[in-house]
């Protein structure tokens, strides 16, 4: 029988290259546990992040887009 | 990102799918716990289904690549803090107003656009297809015939055929 999956939600995050970039690899090194549901892309700068990526991320399937930096 | 927040509530998509953290590269343990929030809360809003929300999504990101908004959103620390050249300035929330019905107004139109896109419609059948008020759509309409986006194709009976340019 098929066992019905739980919803996994797909996250796009922005991360930026000084900020959440670095945050993220401490959080890493520190062995912090988080939810394995983002797909992260690394920018040099929040601002380098265009309104359109976010359309662009929703019309790509995930379900959420998250910006930090 | 606070107007696309606004576009994402404006095209029934929810703000909640675009959000915003700030985190230092110090804060590891902040940034799991926004991981942990983030997640949290797509998990309850459930999955995206971007098919059913085909035209909106395409229509705000239409009304985000359009002139006037680009213009708008580069121009907001001119008009904020440092004014014109008679010193005149817009306070923070007047301008932000200003954004948001400017932004709702390009949302509008990039709707009717967008259907035309598909081939030539009447006014009614472009409210149908957008859901918008049937006077919403002759306004905006107007506007875009103005800006040589959109014109008259034919006559279908006494009804009006307009299409996209």
């Amino acid at each position: 029988m098929e066992m019905k999956k739980p919803f996994e939600p797909k996250i796009l995050a922005f991360l930026c290259n000084w900020c959440a970039y670095a945050g993220a690899d401490l959080a890493g090194v520190s062995r912090l546990q988080y939810p394995p549901t983002l797909r992260s892309i690394r920018v040099m700068c929040s601002g380098r992040v265009d309104p359109v990526y976010i359309t662009d991320g929703l019309k790509s399937g995930f379900d959420s887009v998250f910006v930090s930096g | 990102m606070e107007l696309t927040q606004y576009l994402l509530d404006l095209s029934g998509i929810g703000r909640n799918r675009l959000q915003v953290r700030w985190v230092s590269a110090a804060e590891g343990q902040l940034f799991a716990e926004y991981v942990t929030e983030v997640s949290d809360i797509t998990q309850k809003l459930g999955p995206f289904d971007p098919d059913k929300f085909e035209l909106p999504l395409a229509a705000v990101e239409r009304t985000l690549n359009s002139a006037r908004i680009r213009w708008l959103l580069g121009l907001t620390k001119q008009i904020t803090e440092q004014g014109n050249v008679y010193n005149e300035k817009l306070k923070k929330e007047d301008f932000k107003k200003m954004l948001h019905r400017a932004a709702e107004e390009e949302y509008q139109k990039a709707l009717i656009m967008q259907v035309l896109e598909e081939r030539p419609l009447s006014v009614k059948e472009m409210a149908e297809k957008t859901g918008l008020a049937v006077y919403t759509v002759s306004l905006r309409l107007n506007e875009l015939e103005r800006c040589n986006q959109a014109g008259l194709k034919q006559y279908s009976g006494n009804a009006p055929i307009f299409m996209g340019m």
